[in-house]
């Protein structure tokens, strides 16, 4: 083999490689979530018809890229002073574009004290992650971020 | 049923009464999607992820979860919680196959 063949063909190789992976995980007969939500119908149920507004009482700290779509750390914080009257009911967090729109709903009470809540969440790719705050007295918030994703993390 | 570990942290490590405190509660579970393949037989993995997960103070309940699965392997749940005298704290989860378990912790504020 001439030296310049080889090297054509690595080059072959190398882009193949390279392409497979990506081509596994996208073709054949995709499995569905057992509980498949898109993110509108998502915010639909969880708030019953009203339009959550933003709000800068909500904090969401997410990383802008996450090199790894299976270990992204969100964090919401909400500005309220947790008492008896007026305190935060819950905070949804949810992404964009997962097969399922939702990935935790909490249930805070005032015995909590701080509204705060922090986890690690899985995002399938490029997306926005959404906080979705419900307060006592029945108001939503929200908060969104995009979020860059290198590699898929539901798959 | 399988045994898993799990853990709850408090910080600060000494807290007083009426201090407002952060609660983590880590559990090594691995919150499958139904989604992903087996990389050697192929197959996919069937659904196993944690649906609910409750705090439990002095047999009041604080704070109670409704996970859905895309959450992390080995799922950490972080939130604050009150001090109110002595008593545990009890965190509860489930999961979707059945599978139940919960952690206890003692509360001792000093002072």
């Amino acid at each position: 083999m001439q030296r310049r063949d080889f090297f054509k063909k690595l080059g072959t190789v190398a882009a193949v490689s390279a392409v497979m992976p990506a081509m596994s995980f996208a073709g054949g007969s995709k499995p569905v979530s057992p509980n498949k939500m898109d993110y509108n119908t998502a915010v639909k149920t969880i708030t019953g018809g009203k339009t959550p507004k933003p709000s800068k009482k909500v904090k969401l700290k997410v990383p802008e890229i996450a090199e790894n779509g299976a270990v992204v750390p969100v964090t919401v914080t909400v500005d309220s002073p947790m008492t008896e009257s007026n305190y935060v009911k819950a905070i949804h967090i949810l992404t964009g574009k997962n097969s399922n729109a939702r990935t935790i709903d909490v249930y805070l009470t005032p015995a909590n004290g701080k509204a705060m809540f922090s986890t690690r969440i899985k995002l399938g790719g490029t997306q926005k992650v959404v906080a979705l705050v419900e307060l006592s007295n029945g108001e939503f918030l929200t908060a969104s971020q995009s979020v860059k994703v290198t590699i898929g993390g539901c798959g | 049923m399988q045994e898993r570990k799990s853990l709850i942290k408090i910080k600060p490590k000494r807290y007083k009464n009426g201090e407002i405190v952060k609660v983590s509660f880590m559990v090594m579970h691995p919150m499958h999607t139904g989604m992903a393949k087996d990389k050697k037989t192929k197959k996919i993995i069937p659904a196993k992820y944690i649906n609910s997960v409750k705090f439990i103070y002095n047999g009041k309940e604080i704070t109670s979860m409704k996970v859905w699965e895309s959450l992390s392997v080995n799922p950490v749940f972080t939130t604050y919680m009150k001090i109110n005298g002595k008593g545990k704290l009890t965190v509860k989860y489930t999961d979707n196959t059945g599978e139940a378990h919960e952690k206890t912790k003692k509360i001792k504020p000093k002072g």
